[in-house]
């Protein structure tokens, strides 16, 4: 008995001492392989009408300016006309990808309302999402460019006809008392060609300034007057001088109430003449977070 | 005495085996994984070993790509299999074999050192190539295997005892007596 007690003692420590190692790596490297993989999102198709700057393996999907993905394939459709971008997301942004959800290709871009990626000169070009709120999905269409920010694409839309374009461009500025609130969003010609649709958004605070009553002109542009009295130019802002702007007013009396999205407004080739005596009091909720906003009671903004 | 012989020789066979099955389990994630992510110009690559020797050739760096291909994935796999032949042959007693398999071992103890090419090579490019947005190496997890697999091979080709190969029982007599 004593005997083979002894030769338990002296061999079974030994033996499977060593064996830990083999299952610690087995344990470790099954970790590592797992986390690797468990990092794999689903995967996602998004057509373009143009590809440009966008390579497998190098491209990436970004969110908040966080990488959430990658492209792994670019290629043309079968019939030609499309370019199918496969995207593998990361495992925690699979809730990204639902219906609605926009994509779009973001380039460096310079023009007189801003520059934006800029990054991207260096970079190369990479995707950006915008999440919708649908049920999840799988394949999507592109955007050519970048959707209105959201809480700007929130406001309301406007339809003004006019007998011809001017300097009007996409993305010039709406103004009120020569305050940007709004912007072109897109223009056409009508149906029967006879006018020119224009589409303009004006943002969240400002819908309520537009009432069924207010009118709209054409601000763009300069405007010289030459007389016996000496020269006068109106201008409106910068921004409107070169990208053509928009501004309206509503005249005073009894308050109309206020326009519909989609309602549809003439637009008037220069101001009314007495516009820029209107005074109706039309309240707007400005953002909380505005500089300017009125002082809550209990706060000293100076101390005297 | 008898017993004790026996046991220290199984226990030293053990200890080597065990540590090469690590190695070789190390291996899997070594290969699988990616070992370094670079970001040169707006060309961005996440790189196993394997990737990184078909870039480099086809690059046009045909001698770094072989070099890399010796050192990271040849010598590795050859001399897990070496050592595992040295085992199996020695868990089966003494035979003829015995000097040409000590030969061997001290080969193969000789060129464990150079498996770390690729861990070097990594560690250097991250603390070199720092340049923010327009180049920039960091490792990857990938790489922290293939060094642990590269380390538990060392550690199994040391705790192999060459003596076993002759059927010299190891343990009964000093170590020094016999280096």
């Amino acid at each position: 008995m004593k005997a083979t007690d002894n030769s338990k003692i002296t061999r079974a420590p030994s033996l499977p001492m060593v064996w830990v190692v083999p299952l610690l790596a087995l344990a470790i490297g099954s970790w590592m392989i797992l986390r690797e993989y468990l990092n794999y999102g689903p995967e996602i198709t998004i057509e373009f009408a143009n590809a440009a700057g966008v390579a497998a393996g190098k491209t990436v999907l970004e969110y908040k300016g966080v990488t959430v993905g990658e492209v792994q394939n670019v290629e043309l459709a079968k019939d030609l006309k499309v370019v199918e971008v496969r995207v593998r997301l990361n495992k925690n942004a699979a809730a990204l990808a639902r219906e609605g959800t926009q994509f779009w290709i973001v380039h460096p871009e310079i023009g007189l309302s801003g520059v934006s990626g800029l990054e991207t000169l260096v970079t190369g070009a990479y995707l950006a999402i915008q999440p919708g709120l649908g049920p999840p999905a799988s394949e999507f269409k592109g955007l050519e460019q970048a959707p209105p920010p959201l809480n700007k694409s929130l406001g309301r839309a406007f339809l003004l006809q006019s007998n011809k374009l001017g300097s009007i461009t996409t993305g010039a500025p709406v103004e009120f008392r020569e305050m940007k609130v709004g912007e072109v969003e897109a223009s056409q010609l009508s149906d029967d060609s006879t006018q020119v649709l224009i589409r303009v958004r004006v943002y969240t605070p400002y819908v309520d300034l537009v009432r069924t009553n207010t009118q709209f002109w054409n601000a763009g542009g300069l405007s010289l007057k030459l007389g016996l009295l000496g020269a006068q130019i109106n201008s409106p802002s910068i921004e409107s001088l070169f990208e053509g702007g928009i501004a309206f007013a509503t005249p005073d009396g009894d308050l109309a109430p206020p326009a519909m999205n989609d309602a549809q407004f003439i637009l008037n080739n220069e101001a009314p003449r007495d516009a820029s005596k209107w005074q109706p009091k039309i309240p707007v909720h400005t953002p909380e977070s505005a500089p300017l906003s009125p002082v809550r009671s209990g706060q000293i903004p100076f101390v005297h | 005495m008898r017993i004790n012989q026996s046991a220290s020789r199984k226990e030293n066979l053990s200890r080597a085996s065990a540590l090469a099955l690590a190695a070789a389990i190390m291996l899997v994630p070594a290969n699988l994984l990616p070992v370094l992510y670079t970001q040169n110009a707006g060309k961005i690559r996440t790189d196993t070993i394997f990737s990184g020797i078909v870039g480099l050739c086809q690059e046009g760096w045909w001698v770094l790509g072989v070099i890399v291909f010796i050192a990271s994935i040849l010598i590795p796999l050859l001399k897990l299999l070496g050592l595992a032949w040295l085992i199996i042959v020695a868990q089966r007693g003494p035979d003829g074999l015995a000097r040409p398999l000590t030969r061997l071992y001290v080969v193969l103890s000789i060129i464990g050192r150079w498996s770390m090419l690729d861990v070097f090579l990594v560690t250097f490019l991250s603390g070199v190539v720092q340049f923010g947005i327009l180049a920039k190496a960091e490792p990857r997890i990938g790489i922290v295997a293939f060094a642990a697999a590269v380390v538990l091979t060392v550690m199994a080709t040391e705790a192999f005892d060459p003596r076993v190969l002759w059927g010299h029982p190891t343990g009964a007599k000093s170590p020094s007596s016999v280096t």
